[in-house]
């Protein structure tokens, strides 16, 4: 049982605040979603998380069961058990999808993996998200479409088997199969891994496929609404106007 | 003034774009290409006499161009280096130990040290032996292609080779002959203080097809080495090679200033791969001529450049016939403080109808000190021909690495990955796990001894 914790988070670019006092917790097991207009610092959240170097935290803490995070390297943050599912995930030329997990993997152990052992997890893997083996001796994100991208991000949390995952805006340019693909994906790793999940968006229809038990609304950097699953359905008839205005009377 | 002024002839009238006055200025370059100059036929006493002569006369080189780019090496001490020899040894160096090879010889400073060829092959006619023993043993062949397109005293380095050269290698494989495994010529340089003037002479009979790899190693020496190196290999009609060159004389101060020629001959085809990857100063001329009709080839190159490290390279794409193919692609990296330098030329001649080429340099800077310099240039003398160029600068990308240390991937094992795969494209051509791993290794090891500046750049931006 991984817990996530981000208190009191102020965050900044060059530029601007962006995030400006965002609390929230995620625990394995549990599946959270954030939703938010364009601008309400979303991703901003999802790289301060994993530790993005151009984003700097000004107040606050990001803490991982309990100990502090907020400086950590990314990629320590990823052998602590977090994983951040990318909006536009880079190509890595001329490594396969294969050889790069293999890397990814054996980047968290001491020994590396034996190839029968990676065989069989990538196969299972494969099946779970119902693409092609051969996709997996595909240059990464080299040349993908959108949806092979997003798929690819969820294979590879698949492989990680993350305590905790963040999903920026992963359903996002997605047609409808692969959208399904990709919800029923962090559905299945959340049944069978107890994954926990913070999935970003800002549209709601990743959430008709996986259904969170808590809901946050993110607004001019603050966190200004939670809920659960009813919230959603809120904010599918009603949009972020009223809950703007609901905040402002409440200021 | 310095030597390389002092020889800078006016471009050849042939060579000349269209639309260029005659009597205008040449290129802001002082390379040029050999164009099959060569040296006219003379008994070798007589060549190494003529070269010792140019030794004596012309100073220490230095190649000046605009910019900040200067290749001095008139502090170099050359009269302070000797030429070390040594006894033959029966054991092949450790490095191609477990390999399948044709043949090897290896050098040693000044001696060839060790010769085998699979004695099938001895059979059939190929010939692998010191240049020393095919000057005695098979002037026929030494005298018909011995210096045929290389020059012998465009700067004094030159010359020295020319005149000095001692050991060397030689091959010879005969008409239609096809022989998979490489042959195998190392030249070492076994301590600081050395100079090493070699030769390397190969002839691809009629129809022949091999694969050569020429290797110039040295462990960390201490103090100043030279090696001064001519490199020539004739593809007769229809043969067909794999050329790689590996050179890595370590982080001592060898200094090696060599030229590499190849001939492509009527329907012949050479694959062509330098991969420079240490020495303290380099500076090749590696030229690929296209002799006959129908001659094609693919010249690769990469190159890493890291401390201290100074490299000058001009490649030629040379094409005295038609019609011809040509594909030029070098890539380079540079870290540290160093300073590296492509400059690459195709050249068309008048007559050379319907030759086709293109020159693509890719580079990446890794470090905010080094410098990495590219110069394309192209020369045409005839109409009916295609030739163009193409490259591109390159940065580590912060938004690639983020990417991958997300995944657990240290900062180091990211930009690794991003660099191999940067050369990846060109080492995966060379065919031949070993070779590549050599040079994968070699890669690796450069990117660890510079992680810390490397870091310090990315920090920096």
């Amino acid at each position: 049982m991984a817990e996530l914790e981000i208190r009191n988070l102020h965050v900044r670019t060059e530029e601007r605040e962006i995030l400006r006092g965002v609390d929230l917790t995620v625990r394995t097991g549990e599946l959270h979603a954030l939703l938010g207009p364009n601008g309400s610092g979303k991703s901003t959240l999802a790289n301060t998380i994993m530790g993005h170097p151009s984003y700097e935290v000004t107040e606050g803490q990001v803490l991982f069961d309990g100990a502090e995070i907020t400086e950590l390297a990314p990629h320590e943050r990823a052998k602590l058990g977090l994983f951040l599912a990318f909006q536009y995930p880079v190509a890595v030329p001329g490594v396969s999808v294969a050889n790069f997990l293999r890397m990814a993997i054996n980047a968290q152990r001491e020994e590396p993996i034996k190839v029968k052992e990676f065989g069989e997890q990538l196969g299972h893997a494969v099946e779970l998200l119902d693409v092609d083996r051969s996709f997996t001796s595909r240059h990464l994100n080299d040349g993908f479409s959108g949806g092979e991208k997003k798929r690819a991000e969820i294979l590879q949390m698949a492989m990680l088997q993350p305590q905790v995952a963040v999903l920026d805006e992963t359903d996002s340019g997605l047609d409808i199969d692969a959208l399904r693909t990709v919800a029923e994906g962090v559905a299945k790793l959340h049944a069978e891994q107890g994954l926990g999940a913070l999935i970003i968006t800002h549209y709601q229809r990743i959430l008709d496929h996986v259904r969170p038990q808590f809901v946050h609304i993110l607004m001019d950097g603050r966190i200004v609404m939670r809920g659960g699953p009813e919230l959603v359905e809120r904010l599918e008839r009603e949009g972020y106007d009223p809950i703007r205005e609901e905040v402002a009377a409440r200021a | 003034m310095t030597q390389s002024a002092k020889k800078l002839q006016p471009v050849p009238k042939a060579a000349r774009a269209p639309g260029a006055k005659a009597g205008s200025a040449p290129p802001a370059t002082l390379n040029r290409a050999l164009g099959g100059a060569g040296t006219e036929r003379a008994p070798l006493a007589e060549l190494r006499a003529r070269a010792a002569g140019a030794y004596a006369r012309l100073e220490l080189p230095s190649w000046r161009r605009s910019g900040f780019w200067t290749t001095s090496l008139e502090d170099l001490d050359v009269e302070a280096l000797e030429v070390r020899t040594h006894p033959t040894q029966t054991a092949e160096p450790a490095f191609l130990e477990g390999q399948r090879s044709a043949g090897v010889l290896v050098q040693r400073d000044g001696s060839v040290v060790h010769t085998e060829l699979d004695p099938a092959l001895a059979e059939r006619g190929v010939l692998l032996c010191s240049l020393e023993q095919a000057a005695r043993e098979h002037s026929e062949l030494f005298e018909r292609y011995y210096m045929r397109r290389l020059a012998l005293d465009r700067h004094k380095l030159e010359a020295a080779s020319a005149a000095f050269w001692s050991g060397g290698a030689f091959l010879y494989v005969p008409p239609g002959l096809q022989v998979p495994e490489p042959f195998q010529v190392v030249y070492e340089i076994s301590a600081g203080g050395t100079a090493q003037y070699a030769h390397t002479l190969a002839i691809a009979d009629r129809g022949s097809d091999l694969r050569l790899r020429e290797y110039g190693l040295a462990e960390l020496i201490a103090g100043d080495a030279l090696h001064a190196g001519q490199f020539e290999l004739y593809l007769e009609d229809g043969a067909r090679c794999a050329l790689a060159q590996l050179v890595d004389w370590g982080s001592g101060d060898v200094h090696d200033v060599s030229t590499s020629v190849v001939e492509v001959g009527r329907d012949a085809f050479c694959h062509w791969l330098p991969a420079l990857l240490g020495g303290g100063l380099i500076h090749h001329h590696d030229e690929l001529v296209i002799a006959g009709p129908g001659g094609d080839m693919a010249f690769r190159g990469l190159f890493f450049t890291e401390g201290e490290e100074h490299l000058d390279v001009f490649a030629v794409d040379l094409h005295e016939t038609g019609p011809s193919g040509g594909d030029v692609h070098w890539r380079g990296a540079a870290t540290g403080a160093s300073r590296a330098s492509f400059e690459g030329l195709i050249q068309i001649n008048a007559g050379a109808q319907q030759s086709h080429t293109y020159l693509q340099f890719h580079s990446m800077l890794l470090s905010a000190e080094a410098r990495l310099d590219a110069i394309p240039s192209v020369l045409v003398g005839a109409d009916d021909v295609s030739a163009s160029h193409g490259g591109t600068v390159g940065e580590l990308d912060e938004g690639l690495i983020f990417y991958m240390q997300t995944r657990g991937l240290t900062r180091a094992q990211a930009v690794r990955v991003i660099v191999d795969g940067f050369f990846e494209p060109l080492i995966v051509q060379l065919n031949d796990e070993a070779l590549e791993q050599l040079i994968r290794d070699r890669i690796g090891a450069k990117l660890a001894s510079a992680a810390s500046e490397i870091e310090r750049y990315a920090l920096a931006r």
